[in-house]
């Protein structure tokens, strides 16, 4: 019958995003120029942008910018808020959550989303300029959501990954292709979630996976071609530094985790990469893989220019516990020192010396820990751990930890660190099992706890490790701390309220409620003299792990920009 | 324990208005692209008529690349796609007896979605899969072994 039918010509399918009311299809050339020199300067130079991951490359979370402040922050309101919306059969369909950081360049926004999603937005209307959907697979492997972190912007491009394992750049005024370059491997299990960051000529990446024992990595591209520079592996080989602490036999290295899913931080005067690494492989039975496991768990440092590995520090070694140290090691100066500052997922606060990784202070940060102890030299001494098949054991903080990648902020105004914390436990039940690529390789069953949970701002004075100030909450805070030069401290929860704090005294001084939870990273710049503080919003990722008593909050996929009354 | 599976149960759950209401996802033909001298890859999906599904239901990709893809809508009533693609979603509306084209850039190793958005053709059997076969370019995974694969 078919072919004896007179078919009407239904043309060429076009692109859906020509079906968008109000889609316009370019922005300005505002990056154009944009480079190394620019974002070295950044927060100093240019404070109404926020031109890369954490503000700057000392990944403080900290904007100089003070028109909100304590005395009006109370008449903060949204300017716009910008919809996305889920369509389809996507990957992780349960699962979606905006988890990036807003970049803004002289008025125009570059924000991730989840499934593959990159927009341009003008940042004072909230107007689509233009939209870039990377198609994802439906079967690649997620062990934490349908998320991406945010993007990086140089030299007139957008940089993104995908969650199976590209980088790519886009033309940043349409956003078309300029370059692709897968760099995982999704049948291993690998996918991509981390912002990228520029340095020098470069965009720097990092892998994904560390529930399917891969071998995680770090790499390196030339921002202009996609060319390869480097790929650092932070798992050795036996014969490399660090590969005594893995057995000699069989090949743990070669699935040893240490995945580096957050963006690294970046001294330009050592000319040293902060790379924050994660759990080994299989998460909880430590039996199969004896020994410290470098560089899983670590801060390491890395030459930007060769991908050598230069110093590092282990936060918690032979981990058992899911404690992956992805989250950011933050830039500081304290009495004229180079530090940098981490909130572990083992609980424990650390200051370490950055130019050599040594510890200066380490103190808990969150009220229960029980799975071992860190004394005030580092002495690690685990106490409670999976050790036998099938026993389950209990243990503050879970698999999540005291502090889940979402960011901790830094004021070099009051000297303080912001953290939210998460006071959630977890039963794990060891249950050995064999490594098949591709397949969880987590060595347990676990079980998030549901009740007896707690969550808090704190706010944390790195000279003396003291709490200063602390909001409790009554749900674990999953969201990225933003700070100002307005004494003001920014942070979203479960709940979906979005709240601002005095940063000196923790006193609340407004809040609004955005629909849906927070689990993203919060920016603020100025538009024609106007600040507006930028966040999105819409819960899920790896609720199951971070706060089950969360699952059923609702989806969501919006930006809101908040701004005092015109 | 579960009861014995009736044939007729298997049978209901491919057609329309059988065990279901719609057809369930996830069966239906397979078929292949074939691959052109020009590099891309061609292939043909139409919707029959009264029977709700793309036909083939899963069109496999040898590969990652380009997919000339021809739409031919034999049924009776209009529908559409919303067809995965690197960039943007395509999409082509189809009325009854009609036939398009949609030109489709896909990643692999992986499989994607794609339905009919309009009337929830998408629950009633209008949603197909595009399978991309192949490994990563070796450039992606430098000097690892292999690993045992389920």
């Amino acid at each position: 019958m078919a072919t004896e039918t007179e078919y009407v010509d239904a043309g060429e399918a076009v692109d859906f995003r020509n079906l968008s009311p109000g889609y316009v299809g370019s922005a300005p050339p505002v990056t154009k120029g944009l480079g190394y020199d620019r974002i070295l300067k950044a927060r100093d130079a240019e404070p109404h942008n926020w031109i890369t991951y954490y503000g700057a490359y000392d990944g403080q979370r900290y904007s100089p910018l003070d028109l909100i402040n304590t005395s009006n922050v109370k008449g903060l309101t949204p300017a716009w808020v910008f919809q996305c919306g889920s369509m389809g059969m996507h990957s992780g369909a349960s699962t979606y959550s905006l988890e990036a950081s807003p970049l803004v360049v002289d008025g125009i926004m570059y924000i991730t989303g989840f499934d593959g999603w990159m927009w341009a937005l003008d940042a004072k209307t909230g107007a689509e300029l233009w939209r870039y959907h990377r198609a994802s697979p439906y079967d690649v492997r997620l062990c934490c959501g349908n998320v991406n972190r945010g993007c990086a912007v140089a030299d007139g491009k957008v940089f993104m990954t995908t969650l199976n394992a590209h980088v790519i750049a886009l033309d940043a005024t349409n956003g078309k292709l300029v370059w692709d370059q897968p760099y995982g491997d999704v049948r291993a299990g690998e996918s991509a979630t981390v912002a990228p960051l520029i340095v020098k000529d470069m965009v720097i990446v990092g892998s994904s996976g560390g529930e399917f024992g891969v071998r995680g990595h770090a790499d390196a591209f030339k921002l202009e071609t996609g060319e390869r520079v480097w790929r650092c592996y932070m798992i050795p080989k036996p014969d490399e530094p660090g590969g005594d602490t893995w057995p000699a036999e069989g090949e743990p290295w070669a699935r040893g985790g240490a995945n580096c899913w957050t963006t690294p931080t970046f001294d330009q005067e050592l000319n040293l990469l902060y790379f924050n690494t994660g759990n080994p492989c299989p998460d909880f039975d430590g039996g199969v893989r004896e020994g410290d496991n470098l560089f899983t768990n670590c801060v390491v440092q890395v030459d930007p220019d060769t991908g050598e590995k230069k110093a590092h520090y282990q936060y918690t070694p032979h981990d058992v516990w899911d404690y992956d140290s992805t989250m950011e090691n933050i830039l500081f100066e304290m009495d004229g020192r180079k530090c940098s500052g981490h909130f572990d997922k083992n609980g424990y606060f650390f200051v370490l010396d950055r130019t050599d990784c040594s510890l200066i202070r380490v103190v808990p940060f969150v009220d229960r820990i029980t799975w071992g102890e860190i004394d005030s030299n580092g002495k690690v001494t685990p106490r409670v751990f999976p050790d036998k098949e099938g026993d389950p054991v209990h243990f503050w903080p879970g698999p999540a930890g005291a502090k889940e990648w979402t960011h901790a902020a830094y004021s070099p105004k009051t000297g303080l660190f912001y953290a939210p914390v998460q006071d959630v436990g977890a039963t794990a039940t060891r249950r050995r099992r064999e490594f098949k690529e591709s397949i969880p390789y987590w060595g347990a069953g676990v079980a998030v706890d549901t009740e007896d949970v707690a969550g808090y701002l704190s706010a944390i004075d790195p000279a003396t490790g003291q709490e200063k100030w602390r909001f409790r909450n009554e749900h674990p805070m999953t969201a990225s701390v933003l700070a100002t030069g307005g004494d003001l401290v920014f942070a979203g929860d479960p709940a979906g309220i979005f709240r601002a704090f005095n940063a000196s005294s923790g006193e609340l001084l407004w809040q609004y409620t955005c629909g849906s939870g927070h689990h993203s990273s919060p920016s603020t710049y100025t538009v024609d003299g106007r600040q507006y503080i930028a966040c999105p919003v819409g819960y899920g990722a790896w609720t199951e792990g971070f706060y089950p008593g969360a699952l059923a909050q609702a989806g969501g996929s919006a930006v809101f920009a908040f701004a005092l009354p015109e | 324990m579960a009861a014995t599976v009736d044939e007729s149960v298997i049978e209901g759950l491919a057609k329309q208005n059988g065990v279901t209401i719609g057809r369930i996802l996830g069966r239906g033909n397979v078929g292949v692209a074939e691959e052109g001298s020009d590099g891309k890859m061609h292939g043909t999906v139409r919707i029959p008529l009264d029977e709700l599904v793309f036909d083939p239901g899963v069109l496999v990709l040898p590969h990652a690349g380009t997919l000339e893809l021809e739409i031919i809508n034999d049924d009776n009533n209009s529908h559409c796609a919303v067809l995965p693609c690197n960039g943007d979603a395509k999409f082509i509306w189809l009325v009854n007896f009609s036939k398009g084209r949609a030109t489709l850039e896909l990643d692999g190793p992986g499989y994607y979605w794609y339905g009919s958005r309009t009337g929830n053709d998408e629950g009633g059997g209008l949603t197909g899969t595009i399978v991309v076969g192949g490994e990563v370019p070796d450039e992606a995974k430098p000097d690892r072994p292999p690993q045992p694969r389920p």
